[in-house]
């Protein structure tokens, strides 16, 4: 599915490139679905069509998310057969497909973006890099990681897990 | 490169992809969309990768390179499903379902051989107890080989159980799901489904029996020493043409409820296939000399005289049931043509 960094370099020992070249693939895979989501996600109710969120994907990520771009069709597929995302075709002119996230799509793409940023965060020290989560701009419920934007925070439970958020919003300061 | 090398290019390119797109995908209208996205997608890029901001004989070359090996992009959609040792999570009920079934219908017809052999007096109980684990060992050993193997290239492909519905029922169940997400609520269907002109379990565990049944005839791992040569070939064409019947029943309960001409053309297949054992059989009729004939100590070759009316009378009646079954080969093509 990814173009493999590592794939790129010339004459290289066979072996060790056939093995960390499945290893990326490994760490890639879930990624890269996150990652078109997150693009999905950006765009709105506007939606997005897949050459835009293939560009999208190289620039925004320092060109180092390299899908190949025919594969994008079926993660695309998949995401809106489990109901994550929908599609219009556009009527006139070019036809290109329009895909949008769910609100059921939202919620999911909500908790895993909070869980993979809570654990990037939590491994970063093992590779000797630091990450640094936005705190002033997302709320992280303590129970099951569940990314809450605070633009929009009205509940006082988390929408995943129904966890009572309000005191440790207030404990923060983030109870205007 | 001109304009219409480029054409071809990008059209060999997006037939290669749809070459190996995956069954249950080439069967719904959407794999054209499908095509037709990756086309406008393959031009998008070849535009932005050329210098002139119009596509040119290499960034078309390069465009293809950015999308990817058709082969790749197939696997893509084939990977569907949770794995579950190699077997779906989504088919796996279906799999253990037609075990299931298969390895009753295997131990019934090994028990009923075990009777029938008890009551004609053939060999030794301990002997029959013998044979009655071996068949069903071997029976059963044999079952879970063929649906095992159908179950996994079932899985590889990623199919799912919605896929062998009829293309009526898949709209019906697409309709019920978007009316789901627009009310947030489960609706009940508004009317009743189609009936599914094929049973798709029953159909490949049927064929896998007959499969099975083939292979033995063919095979044939039971002393033969004491039938008559020319039995013995007339058992082993059998055999081959039960296999071939097997065959052609698995892949029509593969292609489950879908891919109507094709359902037609293996129904007319088998009429020729189940009526060429009618002449086999009219041998058999005009040589009862040849036919095993069960009764003491073991097996006699060649029937009595005076059970040959009897005999002949048994084979004509098969032959009617041969003949009638083809006569539902034919009503089934006619079925499959108000479902197009």
């Amino acid at each position: 599915m990814q173009k493999k960094l590592i794939k790129k370099v010339k004459g290289m020992d066979t072996e060790f490139q056939e093995y960390a070249s499945k290893f990326e693939s490994e760490i890639n895979r879930g990624i890269s679905t996150l990652s078109i989501l997150s693009i999905i996600n950006q765009y709105g109710e506007d939606g997005v069509y897949g050459y835009q969120i293939s560009k999208d994907l190289l620039d925004q990520t320092n060109r180092m998310l390299i899908i190949e771009e025919g594969t994008i069709y079926p993660i695309l597929r998949k995401l809106e057969e489990d109901r994550i995302i929908d599609s219009k075709r556009e009527k006139e002119g070019r036809k290109r497909k329009f895909y949008y996230i769910t609100e059921h799509g939202e919620k999911i793409y909500n908790y895993l973006s909070g869980f993979f940023s809570i654990l990037t965060e939590a491994i970063a020290p093992l590779f000797d890099v630091s990450v640094h989560l936005k705190q002033n701009k997302y709320f992280y419920c303590p129970a099951c990681a569940n990314k809450i934007d605070l633009k929009n925070l009205e509940a006082k439970y988390c929408d995943v897990c129904g966890h009572y958020i309000e005191n440790e919003l207030d404990e923060r300061g983030l109870i205007k | 490169m001109n304009e219409n090398s480029m054409n071809y290019t990008v059209r060999e390119y997006i037939k290669e992809v749809e070459k190996r797109l995956p069954e249950w995908l080439k069967d719904k209208k959407e794999h054209k969309e499908i095509l037709a996205d990756l086309e406008e997608h393959l031009w998008s890029k070849a535009a932005e990768l050329s210098e002139s901001g119009q596509p040119d004989e290499n960034s078309v070359k390069l465009a293809i390179d950015h999308m990817g090996t058709p082969q790749n992009i197939a696997k893509e959609y084939k990977r569907r499903g949770e794995p579950k040792y190699y077997i779906t999570k989504e088919l796996w009920p279906y799999y253990t379902k037609a075990l299931g079934a298969v390895f009753a219908v295997i131990v019934t017809l090994v028990v009923i051989g075990l009777i029938v052999s008890f009551f004609t007096g053939n060999g030794s109980f301990e002997s029959l107890i013998g044979g009655l684990f071996t068949g069903i060992q071997i029976g059963l050993l044999l079952a879970f080989a063929i649906v095992t193997v159908i179950f996994v290239a079932l899985s590889m492909e990623g199919y799912f159980p919605e896929d062998f519905k009829s293309k009526k029922e898949q709209q019906l169940m697409k309709e019920l799901r978007e009316k789901e997400i627009k009310e947030g609520v489960t609706p009940q269907p508004v009317k009743k489904p189609l009936k599914p002109f094929i049973k798709p379990g029953e159909t490949i565990v049927g064929g896998g029996i007959a499969l099975i049944f083939g292979i033995i005839l063919l095979s044939q791992p039971f002393p033969t020493y004491m039938l008559r040569t020319d039995f013995i070939a007339i058992l082993r064409i059998f055999g081959l043409l039960t296999m071939l019947e097997g065959t052609l029943d698995i892949s029509r309960g593969i292609l489950g409820n879908r891919r109507h001409n094709t359902h037609q053309a293996l129904h007319a297949i088998l009429i020729p296939l189940k009526l060429s054992v009618i002449p086999l059989i009219g041998i058999l009729m005009n040589r009862p000399d040849i036919f095993p004939w069960f009764s003491e100590p073991w097996i006699h070759v060649g029937i009595s005289v005076e059970f040959y009316g009897l005999y002949r009378g048994i084979l004509a009646f098969v032959i009617v049931i041969t003949c009638l079954t083809t006569i539902e080969n034919i009503y089934n093509i006619i079925k499959i043509q108000k479902y197009k």
